[in-house]
């Protein structure tokens, strides 16, 4: 793994220092933003950010899709008759479980409780799987109320965003599940829990999306009701 | 230029080259890399959590007003309360609070530039 340090002084500034201080600028690191502590960063996380960032245009495209034909006159099953908003709150209130869950495993692997680590990971990835049984339910009862993905653009609109999302949720459940047999055949010792984290930063980002899918497509009020 | 300097010059470049050549420099004791803090702790996660669970309660509380106050309000309402939940759980759950600057340089941006590419779009569709 190639690891990146960052240092307040960078290597031109290097002439000024002492010539009796022979301390190196590497290891401590330096003081970022008021903190002094570890200043390395990975290429792993800092990638994942980078994927984060590129994720938010990713929805932020079907999103603006749903939006652009929110409203218009169109045939077939309208939000307004289809929405269950109880339901809907429940499955949301699941995924911030999860949340909760994840960073309690990345907490327990960070002391070295791999026993409740195992847990919590575990519990994470079955609040997962329920929030897409709920999904799968709510697909399957839109279906049957007569929507489908080429109903009309709101079936076109929702199926493709939520779906999207609901695939990335099943990738970050199969990631934990491969993390969760990696720690019972001890291959996840302490000193990978930077390997959680990354993990933990997937998922909450998909946490984040829902949020924002929940209040935009779920409960703001639909034009012309 | 003294020998100590230049031995501090060759030092940071040796490290610049191990890092180069795939060699792991460690973080601080008791921190992931990247931290410049310590992660929150178990009870402030269930207490960030309780927060997540009585927002959430309040942002579908308040769809539930439609027809009592005006829909703008309501919409701005729910997008105040979607930013509180979004905010919590970047800077608590995914350490933006605790970790380098530079993590959140990178996620603002994305947020930000998706948020004023379809903010543009949408406008000149006429949705707004």
């Amino acid at each position: 793994m190639t690891t990146i340090e960052q240092t307040d002084a960078p290597a031109t500034q290097v002439d000024d220092a002492p010539p009796t201080d022979p301390t190196p600028s590497h290891g401590a690191g330096g003081d970022h933003g008021g903190h002094g502590s570890s200043a390395t960063l990975t290429n792993g996380k800092l990638a994942m950010w980078l994927f984060l960032a590129s994720d938010c245009l990713f929805f932020g495209a079907f999103i603006s899709a749903y939006l652009l034909y929110r409203g218009r006159p169109q045939t077939g099953p309208t939000p307004t008759e289809l929405f269950d908003i109880p339901f809907t709150s429940a499955t949301s209130f699941i995924l911030l479980m999860s949340s909760l869950g994840m960073v309690l495993a990345l907490a327990a692997i960070q002391r070295g409780d791999h026993r409740r680590f195992r847990l919590w990971l575990l519990a994470t990835a079955i609040f997962g799987a329920t929030f897409i049984a709920g999904q799968i339910y709510e697909f399957t009862h839109f279906a049957r109320e007569g929507l489908h993905l080429d109903t009309n653009l709101f079936g076109s609109t929702f199926f493709v965003l939520t779906g999207f999302h609901g695939a990335h949720v099943c990738l970050g459940i199969l990631w934990l599940v491969s993390l969760w047999g990696m720690s019972m055949q001890g291959r996840l010792g302490t000193d990978k829990a930077e390997s959680v984290e990354i993990a933990g930063l997937y998922w909450h980002f998909v946490d984040v999306v829902w949020i924002v899918i929940f209040t935009v497509i779920y409960l703001m009020p639909q034009p012309g009701t | 230029m003294s020998e100590g300097t230049v031995k501090t010059l060759e030092e940071e470049m040796s490290a610049v080259a191990h890092a180069e050549m795939g060699g792991v420099l460690k973080p601080a004791p008791g921190l992931l890399p990247g931290e410049i803090d310590s992660h929150p702790t178990p009870f402030k996660y269930v207490m960030i959590f309780l927060i997540l669970v009585v927002v959430t309660a309040v942002e579908v509380a308040t769809s539930y007003l439609e027809g009592d106050i005006s829909s703008g309000l309501i919409v701005a309402l729910l997008l105040f309360w979607a930013l509180v939940k979004f905010v919590l759980v970047a800077m608590y759950y995914m350490h933006l609070k605790t970790d380098q600057p530079m993590f959140t340089r990178f996620f603002v941006l994305g947020a930000v530039a998706a948020c004023v590419l379809y903010t543009i779009m949408l406008t000149t569709l006429h949705v707004f």
